[in-house]
């Protein structure tokens, strides 16, 4: 194990942890409004250019802004399941899977062509840095470090909320079961909503630790709601936890094909590992066998 | 009523034929090109409707026949092969792909299908960015230099015609009454001897040739393609937005939905440089909120398609998409 191959592990675990994060967000929008959201990347790009400009217009440590987007996006989130989703969500199965597929894709065409607009170059990361550490003669960034603790806090309070709350067991009764969670009192228009601005809030508080490690581009958003699909399928559909290891995986790997065999072939991984997951396992790493 | 519309219909079509074969002698060079991007749209749209209209699963990644299909036909070409076996080459080389891709893809379903073979467009044209000594990266290839708008106009047309053609066949087979109980309730379709694995696979290489051989006369008649030009989204999204403002499902649909769009395209995109992309988007989230059964099951088109007697397919959706339209 040389230094190299630890740092590469590092950054990529982290990498990992960002689409964990967001595929996280992706898999509980799923879970409760059974609606795919292809918009999900456009969110990210949006988190990481509003944290970047929290960070450039208010000098505003990114940390600090990372957190500041979270209500931001509920918001943002709330009318976009208000004004797009709602109106669908009664339609019989297959009519709503046509329609969900079009207006998410749709937004997210929109959201890309408006922001490329207005935003011509990219966003080239933050340039926030803590010294370095070295651990067992191995040089680690503490940037990334924070980053990775922040990322897991963050994860692992969601996991609290789900698991604990009153709420957060609503949204597991309603991933569970839809039928089920009616008949026992759950109001799932309100929690689908909470749901849904959660999963946002997510995939943009993922956007903010984005924009310190890599360059931001209007037009990232749908490649990275593609990666989110590769996470969740390998992870399992439904399963909250296989996503978030099933972003590490894709980090790691990506990381590691872009050292070793040139960065123009890491964007192929995500998709060669979703082949293979499901000639494979089909049902996924963490998910339930039929 | 019926026997009067028979009668009617043949001499339309023949009438129809005559104009469009004669048009390029009668001086409309400009029309000619756009009638040839017209049929370029509208073959691929019909044939996404194999897929996407009549089995209901969403394939956005429809395009990558049609680059894939460019791509082997240029490299064919400038390896000194004639065109006909350059595209016959593509076809076959199209329809294996469509069958190896089709076996993990479909163990996907609904909004994961749909997405997964969005993705696979942007792995085909990576991959094609980086096999730079076969296709010449992001530079793009070049074919043979010539003036092919003539013979390739005539031979869209006939691809066109000819999709149009296997789309009522496979419609009015049994195999196509398979599709449509896939899209109805897969589950039940295979508890009642569907064999669903086999013939979604087959749908998609269907689905997949039209696609190529159009891919390749729009190489060869362009006589210059790039990864961006044959992979990109415009060309990607188009025929599934065309499929899906007309109706899917039902041959007249992107027909319609490829003339509107072909229409717009022509008076505005001159006009509004910016936003292509975002009208595309906004288009997209209307026909999702508004009318999911496309143009012809609107109320006021519906009655026309059906008098026309083009209209069997208007009322397979049981729930009646345009009844909701308020």
């Amino acid at each position: 194990m040389s230094a190299d191959f630890i740092q590469l592990l590092v950054g990529g675990i982290l990498l990992g942890g960002i689409y964990g994060l967001a595929a996280f967000g992706l898999s509980i929008t799923f879970g409760v409004l059974n609606v795919l959201n292809l918009a999900h990347g456009e969110f990210l790009m949006l988190g990481s250019l509003l944290s970047y400009g929290i960070f450039v217009g208010l000098g505003i440590n990114p940390f600090i802004a990372a957190i500041l987007v979270i209500p931001v996006f509920m918001l943002l989130g709330l009318g976009f399941y208000l004004l797009l989703l709602k109106p669908i969500m009664d339609r019989p199965p297959h009519e709503l899977l046509v329609a969900s597929i079009l207006v998410t894709l749709g937004a997210s065409l929109f959201i890309e062509d408006v922001t490329a607009f207005f935003w011509e170059r990219p966003v080239t990361g933050i340039s926030y840095s803590l010294p370095p550490m070295e651990l067992a003669g191995v040089v680690i960034s503490s940037t990334r470090l924070l980053i990775l603790f922040f990322i897991f806090a963050l994860a692992g309070g969601m996991q609290f909320y789900l698991k604990k709350t009153y709420i957060g067991k609503s949204i597991r009764a309603i991933v569970q079961g839809r039928e089920g969670a009616k008949v026992v009192g759950i109001p799932i228009s309100r929690v689908s909503a909470l749901a849904f601005s959660i999963g946002m809030a997510l995939a943009a508080s993922a956007g903010a630790f984005y924009v310190t490690l890599f360059t931001v581009t209007p037009v990232m958003g749908i490649p990275l709601t593609i990666k989110y699909l590769c996470v969740v399928v390998l992870g399992g559909l439904g399963s909250i936890v296989g996503s978030v290891f099933g972003g590490l995986i894709l980090g790691v790997a990506e990381t590691l094909t872009a050292y070793y065999c040139g960065a123009e072939w890491s964007p192929t991984i995500a998709f060669i590992l979703l082949i293979l997951i499901l000639i494979i396992k089909p049902e996924g790493l963490f998910g339930a066998k039929k | 009523m019926n026997r009067r519309r028979k009668k009617l219909f043949l001499p339309v079509v023949l009438l129809l034929c005559a104009i469009l074969a004669a048009l390029p002698w009668l001086g409309f060079s400009y029309g000619i090109v756009w009638i040839f991007l017209l049929a370029v749209y509208f073959t691929l749209a019909l044939s996404y409707d194999i897929v996407g209209g009549y089995m209901g699963y969403m394939n956005l990644g429809h395009s990558t026949f049609f680059g894939l299909g460019a791509y082997s036909t240029a490299i064919l070409l400038n390896q000194g092969f004639n065109l006909f076996a350059a595209l016959l080459a593509a076809l076959l080389l199209t329809a294996v792909f469509a069958a190896v891709i089709s076996y993990p893809l479909f163990r996907l379903r609904g909004a994961y299908f749909a997405l997964a073979t969005f993705g696979l467009i942007s792995l085909v044209e990576v991959l094609t960015t980086n096999f730079r000594e076969l296709t010449g990266g992001s530079g793009g290839i070049s074919t043979p230099p010539g003036n092919h708008m003539l013979p390739s106009y005539y031979l869209v047309l006939a691809v066109a015609g000819g999709t149009m053609l296997l789309s009522q066949i496979v419609a009015r087979s049994k195999f196509g009454l398979a599709l449509f109980s896939i899209r109805e309730d897969e589950e039940v379709a295979r508890a009642f001897g569907v064999p669903t694995t086999l013939y979604k696979g087959l749908a998609l290489v269907i689905s997949s040739a039209p696609a190529s051989l159009v891919g390749g006369i729009y190489a060869w008649n362009m006589t210059y393609i790039s990864p961006n030009s044959v992979f990109g989204l415009e060309i990607a999204l188009s025929p599934i937005i065309m499929a899906m403002l007309g109706g899917t499902g039902i041959m007249i649909g992107p027909l319609v939905g490829a003339v509107f769009i072909t229409l717009v395209q022509e008076f505005l995109w001159t006009k509004v440089p910016y936003f292509h992309l975002a009208m595309y988007g906004t288009v997209l989230v209307l026909i999702g909120l508004f009318m999911p059964g496309g143009i012809v099951r609107t109320r006021w088109v519906k009655p026309v398609i059906q008098w026309l007697g083009l209209g069997e397919a208007v009322d397979y959706f049981k729930s009646g998409d345009a009844e909701r339209i308020p």
